[in-house]
């Protein structure tokens, strides 16, 4: 029943001497990564970018504000996405898992379809063709909803690979119970089929993240749309740009720390033993 | 339907059911009956459809043809009907199956509140007093995965018994369980049957069932192929197939 990991599947535990050879290959990453950023640094010197104009900027507390407002937008927008795309992936999965091939038939359509349709198209759709057709959403909409939807097929096949990973016992003993497939559902198979979903989930998040950067499409004003006006007010293209890919780094990071940390904390009461042979 | 329920109709009765997997025929053409206060062990060769058999009285499995009846009246298709008898016949597996998530002590509850419409209140004090008499209330607030075996079985028996159930329903309890955790078992199980609870057991502890059963069943390929008493079948078996099988194991 302990629910190892992909990267536990791929990986076995590493003996000393293969320690050994990953010491010796991240000492030599780390002088060809340092070597590459000196390169970089020295041509942006020679280019002039590392010229105080470029960047005294920064010391300023209205440009962070600035750059703060854009974050937020950003967040807010991916934050909405987020949550929608949970709403309609959790909608797909149980369509998915019907009997009925009807809803079954209707839901695996709509997964593939999000999960084909690049997120740029889906953007394109909202702010030029629904309007069209007489339906004027607001730029925050124009990028939440495609980028909602856009997710939202992954999210519901992630939901359902939950749901398939948690034994079939447990329904069993559920439904033998008395329990209805409903409460079967929602307070055994659902409830431990989040403990191997909430990583993936995670990892989702930071995709949607990224693609609210599509947001100039829409004229949304999010973090990206503020770095370029300081880059033209500015006249600083490859500061702004550094500082903000750092931003959206930190983010990113920061999330995927958080699913370890989940995924690690899943295992824990799993290692012991649990359960018999089926 | 409690009028209808007497002493002479079985509490669980199978007649002619027949039931394929595909181009397997795993049920063929089975009639037993198990009266109140009964205990039938059902015994076979692996893959001759005992759990099959077990998992259609409460319908976790679908048959093609013929008729179970719980306590005279046709097992519903589906449904609230359907739930509302799952709920009074309890099942125990072979691998436990307690919810992982929850602690010993939601998992006893969780039915009885949830189905039975029990108040928490009334519902842990019952659920205490029956891990008490599995001996296993110890270990209430803990999550399945820290009891032993044979420790989440027992409180497994005693998550059936909270709904109190006319019968129960026994898939080899004690095959996913190390040795030494067999005996615990079988001594809820025969405690179970002294106090006149009505059981249809599969297992392969021979012991055990010739101790404690009323009717040993005898299954191969499928069919029923002997019916007789614990005595009778141990030591002078009917069938060659049952002779051979039960040498099979001596061996
Ligand atoms: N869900 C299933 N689909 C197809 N075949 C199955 C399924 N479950 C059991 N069987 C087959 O049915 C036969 C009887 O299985 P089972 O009832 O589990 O036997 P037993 O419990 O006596 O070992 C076996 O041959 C098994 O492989
Ligand atoms: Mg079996």
């Amino acid at each position: 029943m302990s629910a190892p990991t992909i990267r536990d599947r791929l990986y076995e535990a590493p003996g000393p001497r293969t320690r050994r050879r990953v010491a010796l290959f991240t000492v030599l990453a780390l002088i060809g990564l340092g070597f590459l950023l000196f390169i970089i640094i020295r041509q942006f010197a020679r280019q002039g970018q590392l010229e105080a104009r470029y960047w005294d900027f920064f010391l300023k507390w209205s440009t962070w504000r600035y750059l703060g407002q854009g974050l937020l937008s950003t967040l807010k927008a991916a934050l909405t996405a987020a949550v929608i795309a949970i709403a309609l992936g959790f909608i797909l999965m149980r369509g998915k898992l019907r009997q009925n091939p009807v809803p079954r038939w209707i839901a695996t359509a709509v997964i593939e379809f999000t999960r084909g349709v690049p997120t740029l198209l889906l953007i394109y759709f909202f702010f030029l063709v629904l309007p069209r057709m007489g339906l004027n959403l607001g730029a925050f909409w124009r990028i939440t909803l495609p980028c909602a939807i856009s997710a939202s097929g992954i999210i519901a096949e992630a939901f359902r690979a939950g749901v398939n990973a948690v034994p079939k016992g447990q329904a069993e003993a559920a439904l033998s119970l008395g329990l209805s497939n409903t409460r079967t559902f929602y307070q055994v198979v659902f409830p431990q089929a989040l403990r191997f979903v909430i990583p993936s989930l995670i990892s989702e998040l930071v995709i949607v993240l990224k693609d609210t950067t599509f947001a100039y499409v829409v004229s949304y004003a999010d973090l990206m749309q503020h770095a370029k006006v300081l880059i033209t007010s500015h006249d600083a293209l490859v500061s702004v740009y550094l500082v903000v890919a750092v931003i959206y780094i930190l983010i990113n990071y920061a999330l995927n720390r958080m699913s370890d940390r989940i995924a690690q904390g899943n295992r824990r009461p799993t290692v012991q033993r649990q359960g018999g042979a089926a | 339907m409690t009028q209808i329920q007497s002493r002479d109709v079985p509490v669980i009765e199978l007649r002619h059911v027949d039931k394929h997997y595909g181009d397997l025929h795993v049920l063929k053409d089975i009639s037993l009956s198990v009266g109140k206060g009964e205990v039938v062990v059902i015994i076979g060769p692996s893959g001759s459809g005992k759990s099959t058999l077990c998992r259609t009285v409460n319908r976790l499995e679908t048959i093609d043809s013929g008729e179970i009846l719980i306590e005279g009246v046709p097992l519903p298709q589906d449904g609230r009907q359907l739930a509302a008898l799952r709920s009074r016949i309890g099942m125990v597996f072979q691998s436990f199956n307690l919810f992982s998530h929850m602690t010993v002590l939601d998992n006893m509850i969780l039915a009885p509140t949830g189905v039975l419409k029990l108040n928490r209140k009334a519902a842990k004090d019952e659920a205490m007093a029956l891990l008490d008499r599995v001996g296993v209330a110890d270990q209430a607030h803990k999550l399945p995965a820290q009891l032993s075996g044979g420790q989440q079985q027992r409180a497994a028996i005693a998550r059936a018994l909270a709904m109190h159930p006319r019968a129960m329903l026994f898939d080899e309890p004690t095959s996913a369980l190390d040795p030494e955790m067999i005996g615990e078992v079988l001594n809820v199980m025969t405690e179970l049957a002294a106090d006149g609870m009505t059981m249809l057991i599969v297992t392969h502890e021979m012991n055990f069932a010739r101790r404690v059963a009323s009717r040993v069943i005898f299954m191969d390929g499928g069919s029923i192929v002997e019916e007789n008493t614990p005595e009778a079948f141990f030591t002078q078996p009917r069938s060659q197939r049952a002779l051979d099988f039960l040498q099979s194991i001596r061996n």
